[in-house]
């Protein structure tokens, strides 16, 4: 039995970095309506800037602090730059650009560090396990429950008991309203958009000493948090959590009974989910 | 522009290649590619789909002629159909559960069956290869009962074979867009609500479209491994989804002819860029966001924009009934 528990344990820390993963996503959308495809260029961006800074001798809890920082200056340029210029077009060209924009950060990432990925060390602190009596776990797992699920607090709190929270809130249901308030919208959206690429990247950095960092790993990260935020419900903060909790643990859970269809799994607990409830476990109608 | 010279449009660019180009594999992959963008166009440009699930049956197409000419000894054509056939079953299994969301969810879903298709595919090694692919994917000729029809050897036999092939379909998907279904694909296209208020079956019209699409796509694909002698892993990426949307969307929207300029661009572009420099890719991105921020009618339409700015030059007083008219097949999209 313990091994159940094992993987549960494992599925809640996965599950974590797919909540952090998949609430920029999220919140991107609920305001901006508009689905960035590029948000796994920028959790492949987070996993590289990690891996460099640890090269250059640095320790991880600066690439911890730095590399979402770094990311979501980026985020905030791109907004202002690039997306400003589409958001009146049809969705067709919001998704096009950011797939456009994706695809060049992978093939930056090529170019930059080659085609292979790499492995990246585990901060010293926190190597090694956990032994409480016949409980083993490995440290840094532990270590990412904890940090995302202060994250998780701390987003929460900043979503629904700040002013900035309760503009993006008033702004997904209605951005006209918002400028009339006297509430300088376009602001609001580059924050937004560099919180979400920040919160990407940061996921990136907490997986890098797991699954180490590799040039393709932007894409299935997209794919996974698609699969969140529709299972969730998209624009929900708490559909982000519950949904990448329950894929996690589906994840995990299976790769013990069928390693090779564990990938597989999360994709069938979406079908699953989307049949019963269309519009995802904690969405809106619409 | 009529529609017999849109078919006559593509029967010259069919005998040109042969003319103006060296290679008969590359000549091939154009007509391939363009097969499988006309099927991604049906979808985004008449009925307003945007579907990253193209790789699916484009790999579905791939896998299943390989696996029908490599292990059971099917004639060509037959095994050929069965690709079509799978392409449009695929379709239809993906179909049918995208199309109950609209918009987004729409695209993350058709996304995430991408995804899936290629872990299955991956953790089937019997079936599919797994990473490997399957390998020696014959090329055996156009035979009845032992007569040979047509042999498909050499590059450029096996261009002629896929030219007649890719003419056919474009006459007939000219036709399906022609048709009423077709043009009711257009009214679902640009105002969804109005076409379910008149009575519509909007799922129906969706999921149709969707295995016509998905019978091309496959289709495609079987080409495609039958071509190359592979049916790789790679076919089924999420890689091979974006680049058939790529290829759509740079040449134009709602056009077949379109598509065919698409394919040609990125093929050409890509196969002499990709000597010069690996990661042309990169640019490939950059002309992607170049199109969604200024070009959104691809290729094609800035093509029919310069044509019309050049005949106002030619012709002054009779530009303002010209110009509406030229661009009306694609006015919705813009």
């Amino acid at each position: 039995m313990s091994i159940y528990l094992l993987q549960t344990i494992n599925g809640i820390g996965i599950g974590m970095l797919y909540f952090l993963l998949a609430v920029g996503l999220s919140i991107v959308f609920g305001l901006l309506r508009f689905v960035n495809f590029a948000h796994g260029a920028f959790y492949l961006f987070g996993a590289y800037f990690c891996y460099q800074m640890t090269r250059w001798g640095w320790s991880f809890w600066w690439s911890l602090l730095l590399a979402p920082l770094a990311v979501g200056a980026i985020g905030w340029a791109t907004e202002k730059l690039l997306l400003r210029h589409v958001y009146a077009k049809p969705h067709e060209f919001h998704i096009l650009v950011t797939v456009g924009l994706a695809l060049v950060v992978q093939e930056l990432v090529i170019l930059q560090w080659g085609p292979l990925g790499d492995s990246v060390a585990t901060p010293e602190l926190l190597q090694g396990v956990v032994m409480w009596g016949s409980f083993v776990y490995p440290k840094y797992r532990l270590f990412v429950i904890g940090f995302t699920a202060v994250l998780a607090v701390l987003l929460w709190w900043l979503l629904e008991g700040t002013r900035l929270g309760s503009a993006v809130r008033a702004g997904s249901e209605s951005t006209e309203m918002v400028s009339l308030l006297g509430m300088n919208v376009f602001a609001i959206f580059s924050l937004v958009f560099a919180l979400g690429a920040a919160t990407a990247a940061l996921a990136g950095v907490l997986a890098a000493p797991i699954r180490g960092a590799e040039p393709f790993m932007g894409i299935e990260a997209l794919g996974v948090a698609f699969v969140i935020v529709v299972v969730g419900g998209l624009g929900s903060f708490s559909g982000a959590l519950v949904g990448g909790l329950l894929i996690g643990i589906v994840q995990s859970v299976m790769s013990t009974l069928w390693p090779e269809g564990a990938r597989i799994m999360i994709y069938v607990a979406m079908a699953a989910v989307l049949l019963l409830r269309p519009h995802g476990l904690l969405g809106r109608k619409g | 522009m009529t529609r017999h010279s849109h078919l006559l449009l593509a029967l010259a660019i069919v005998l040109a290649m042969p003319l103006f180009m060296q290679s008969g594999s590359l000549a091939s992959e154009v007509l391939i590619y363009a097969l499988a963008a006309m099927g991604c166009n049906l979808l985004l440009g008449y009925t307003g789909l945007l579907s990253f699930g193209q790789g699916i049956f484009f790999g579905l197409g791939s896998y299943t002629i390989a696996l029908l000419l490599t292990r059971w000894p099917l004639p060509m054509p037959l095994a050929l159909l069965a690709a079509v056939a799978m392409g449009s079953a695929g379709a239809a299994v993906v179909g049918w559960i995208a199309i109950r969301q609209r918009g987004t969810y729409f695209v993350m879903l058709t996304l995430a069956f991408a995804q899936m298709f290629y872990f299955i595919a991956y953790s089937l090694p019997g079936l599919t290869g797994g990473d490997n692919g399957l390998l020696d994917v014959p090329r055996p000729s156009l035979a009845i009962a032992g007569h040979t029809l047509w042999p498909l050897a050499s590059p450029w036999q096996y261009y002629g074979f896929v030219a007649a092939l890719f003419l056919l379909t474009f006459w007939l998907l000219r036709r399906v867009c022609d048709s009423v279904f077709g043009r009711t694909l257009l009214a679902v296209r640009d105002n969804e609500e109005r076409a379910a208020a008149v009575g519509y079956d909007l799922r129906l019209l969706k999921l149709q479209a969707f295995v016509i699409s998905g019978a091309v796509t496959g289709l495609a694909g079987a080409l495609h491994a039958m071509m190359t002698g592979i049916a790789p892993l790679s076919n089924v990426e999420y890689h091979t989804s974006e680049m058939i949307i790529v290829i759509t969307v740079i040449g134009g929207t709602g056009n077949l002819l379109a598509s065919v300029l698409g394919a040609a661009f990125y093929v050409l572009l890509g196969d002499w860029l990709s000597t010069l420099w690996p990661r042309w890719l990169l640019l490939l991105g950059v002309v992607l966001m170049v199109v969604s921020l200024g070009l959104q009618r691809g290729l094609w339409g800035l093509g029919e924009s310069l044509w019309a700015l050049l005949r106002r030059k030619d012709a002054a007083p009779a530009t303002p009934a010209a110009e509406p008219g030229a661009a009306a097949p694609n006015g919705g999209q813009a």
